[in-house]
């Protein structure tokens, strides 16, 4: 017990943090690789064709764990804005700024992916559909962490609480705007099925499969990015520090 | 109270600087106009999109005029004046929302019909859109507030703001335009209503408390 | 009025992550005058809007006694700051009438009147904040000070845009203010009459 409590005091601590997630990057790295490579072949050429769409239903594999990822990262970010909010810690401003960017790539790719998919499927590049519509909120979301961080380039504190601010916002609002899309779209009988329907039914397992390898795959390559980003966020705001200018030099040693 | 005195304040502004109440009737007055000069004038087709443009034209006209909620305190010291003055952050927050509401929403809601009968909304609807708005405004100026004080030290806050604001509006958006739509089709828009009005209690609530945070967290 | 002690200890205060100044030091009584003395961009704003609860301090605390709430010291302090808080297209007496009324005081038109003459403002009580020069503004914001019944004032660069009538003439308020039991803190540049009366000279340095 005594460990654990000693390696959560560590990792908010930013000089700990850096020098422990170093030996982390790799591993997590060339996890994400080995399981991306290995989902994409299952789900690209070893998973049977859809007995309804045929081989287009195969951009599910990047579709699905992207969308996944998109929510888990804001997810992630709203629980990162309240600990940076009340508790002001570094790691978990780190941890949310690092975070942002990687998360709204994601939204951007589950769009994407979404209207590469919408094309064969139905046959038009956009549908406001209830989840559709929210993903593309999202990605105002984080946007607009992004945004009010970068404007307010003098002085990085106050930018990541202000952040943490509009993250913590965001979260409350997700449910609201979820629930909002989804209830707009039942009365507006509009494409009815969603483009992200095919997934809820999924029985047979080698179609199972290449999806949660895909997953695990996102969330590890999330780690590697989250923790460099996060290392190189610490580096940059701490840069007055004596860990910082040491670190640094071992590391160019 | 200082919540009257705050308010108080702030509409004597607005109204000595008239520009403030009718800039937002007139952009309303403008882009108005572009609808049938791109769609062409039939009155069918603006009938359809009538609920829909009066109701958007209603926000984004109030959504110009956010970013002045704390900038201008905050430019000329005013913004010391009652926050140090002992007085809750969050009562100062709905003390100006209030005032801006006065200002802007009022004139919108009044406005509103004008706009309506230029895009031929049904007979039937005028009565709810007025209602949606008097419901909905009060949500504009409330989220206008936090919007406004977590931009209130940037320059050029205005683009910012708005894409904060946004995913906040949306559900606002759908509830009330929902509601005028619905009346137009010969439905009952109770269920919007209520839905709307559920958002501007939770906006009563909670908005005070995040734009009274941004402030402190601005004024470090 | 109970005896108030204003103890500001080992604070620092920083910009875009940057320590201003080296730690300060600063216990005030009423009837005491603080001056903060400093080069241009050394912290001496920073540090008065922290004083005043309008910013932070990075480290270090500010305790007020014997009442160490922030409530209490809002109660006793009133800030003026480089941007002096007047509204514009308010005239100057709304201004002032603001002013008092959001800080809980009741003032008559009379005394508002008399105050704004004793600053010099006479005839200009209808006239808009906007229509007044850069010193009349100042003296605008100066008769606040007259009318709020604050012991301790924080006054953030006073004597500027201010001409030698005003200048004496806020002296004396000043001193005035000290002999009644009050207290000031207030940052000047080269005023040798100020820096000759304070009790305490704090001295910004680099940290």
């Amino acid at each position: 017990m005594n460990k654990i409590v000693k390696f959560y005091h560590e990792m908010g601590s930013p000089p700990s943090f850096y020098r422990i997630t170093a030996y982390w990057l790799k591993p997590l790295l060339i996890t994400s690789i080995i399981l991306m490579i290995y989902g994409l072949v299952d789900g690209l050429f070893f998973a049977p064709p859809d007995y309804q769409q045929g081989d287009s239903y195969r951009i599910m594999f990047v579709h699905v764990p992207a969308a996944w990822m998109s929510m888990f990262i804001y997810g992630i970010i709203g629980v990162a804005g309240i600990i940076t909010f009340v508790w002001r810690m570094k790691v978990a401003e780190a941890v949310m700024m690092a975070s942002a960017p990687i998360g709204a790539l994601f939204t951007a790719l589950t769009l994407l992916t979404g209207m590469l998919w919408g094309k064969p499927m139905w046959g038009t590049y956009w549908d406001w559909d209830a989840r559709m519509t929210s993903e593309l909120i999202l990605l105002f979301l984080y946007i607009g962490v992004i945004g009010i961080y970068s404007a307010y380039d003098d002085d990085p504190r106050k930018a990541a609480r202000l952040a943490a601010l509009v993250a913590i916002i965001g979260l409350v609002n997700l449910p609201i705007i979820r629930y909002s899309v989804t209830w707009w779209t039942s009365i507006h009988q509009g494409a009815s099925i969603s483009l992200m329907g095919g997934n809820t039914g999924i029985k047979d397992w080698s179609m199972l499969r290449p999806l949660l390898v895909m997953a695990l795959a996102t969330k590890f390559y999330y780690m590697y990015s989250m923790l460099a980003r996060a290392r190189n966020y610490l580096l940059r705001t701490e840069e007055q520090k004596s860990w910082v200018i040491k670190a640094v030099n071992k590391q160019s040693e | 109270m200082r919540f009257w005195v705050l308010m108080k304040r702030d509409v004597l502004v607005s109204w000595r600087k008239k520009s403030n109440i009718y800039q937002p009737l007139v952009f309303q007055l403008l882009i108005v106009t572009m609808f049938p000069l791109g769609l062409g004038a039939g009155a069918q087709t603006l009938q359809k999109i009538a609920p829909a443009v009066v109701w958007i034209l209603a926000l984004i006209s109030t959504l110009i005029t956010l970013e002045d909620i704390f900038k201008d305190d905050y430019e000329d010291g005013s913004l010391g004046l009652y926050a140090l003055s002992g007085m809750p952050l969050s009562l100062a927050v709905l003390a100006k929302a209030a005032a801006h509401w006065l200002t802007t929403g009022v004139p919108v809601i009044l406005f509103a019909p004008v706009i309506a009968v230029l895009l031929h909304l049904p007979s039937q609807s005028y009565l709810i859109l007025m209602l949606s708005l008097l419901i909905a405004t009060p949500i504009f100026s409330l989220l206008g507030t936090v919007g406004s004080a977590l931009v209130m030290t940037l320059k050029n806050g205005g683009m910012l703001l708005s894409v904060l604001i946004m995913p906040l509006l949306a559900p606002v958006l759908i509830f009330g335009a929902g509601a005028v739509l619905e009346t137009t089709l010969g439905n009952s828009a109770t269920a919007h209503l209520t839905l709307l009005s559920g958002c501007l209690a939770l906006s009563v609530t909670l908005a005070p408390l995040a734009a009274a945070a941004a402030i402190k967290v601005n004024l470090e | 009025m109970k005896p108030t002690i204003l103890q500001v200890s080992e604070v620092q205060c920083q910009k875009g992550g940057y320590a201003l100044f080296a730690p300060v030091n600063l216990t005030l009584q009423p009837g005491q005058l603080a001056v903060i003395a400093g080069n241009n961009g050394s912290g001496k704003t920073t540090l008065m809007e922290a004083i005043a609860t309008l910013g932070s301090f990075s480290s270090g605390k500010l305790s007020f006694q014997p009442d160490n709430s922030t409530d209490a010291w809002l109660a006793e302090s009133h800030y003026l700051g480089h941007a002096l808080g007047n509204k514009s297209s308010l005239t100057c007496l709304e201004n002032i009438h603001f002013a008092t009324q959001i800080n809980g005081e009741k003032c008559n038109e009379a005394s508002m009147i008399d105050a704004l003459e004793s600053v010099g403002l006479g005839g200009y009580e209808y006239h808009y904040a906007s229509d007044l020069s850069a010193g009349q503004k100042k003296r605008l914001a100066l008769s606040r000070l007259l009318l709020l019944n604050k012991t301790y004032w924080l006054l953030d660069e006073p004597f500027v845009n201010l001409d030698a009538t005003g200048c004496d003439w806020l002296f004396a308020v000043i001193c005035q203010h000290i002999s009644n039991g009050g207290a000031a803190i207030l940052t000047a540049h080269d005023n040798k009459r100020i820096h000759q009366k304070a009790d305490v000279i704090i001295s910004l340095e680099r940290p």
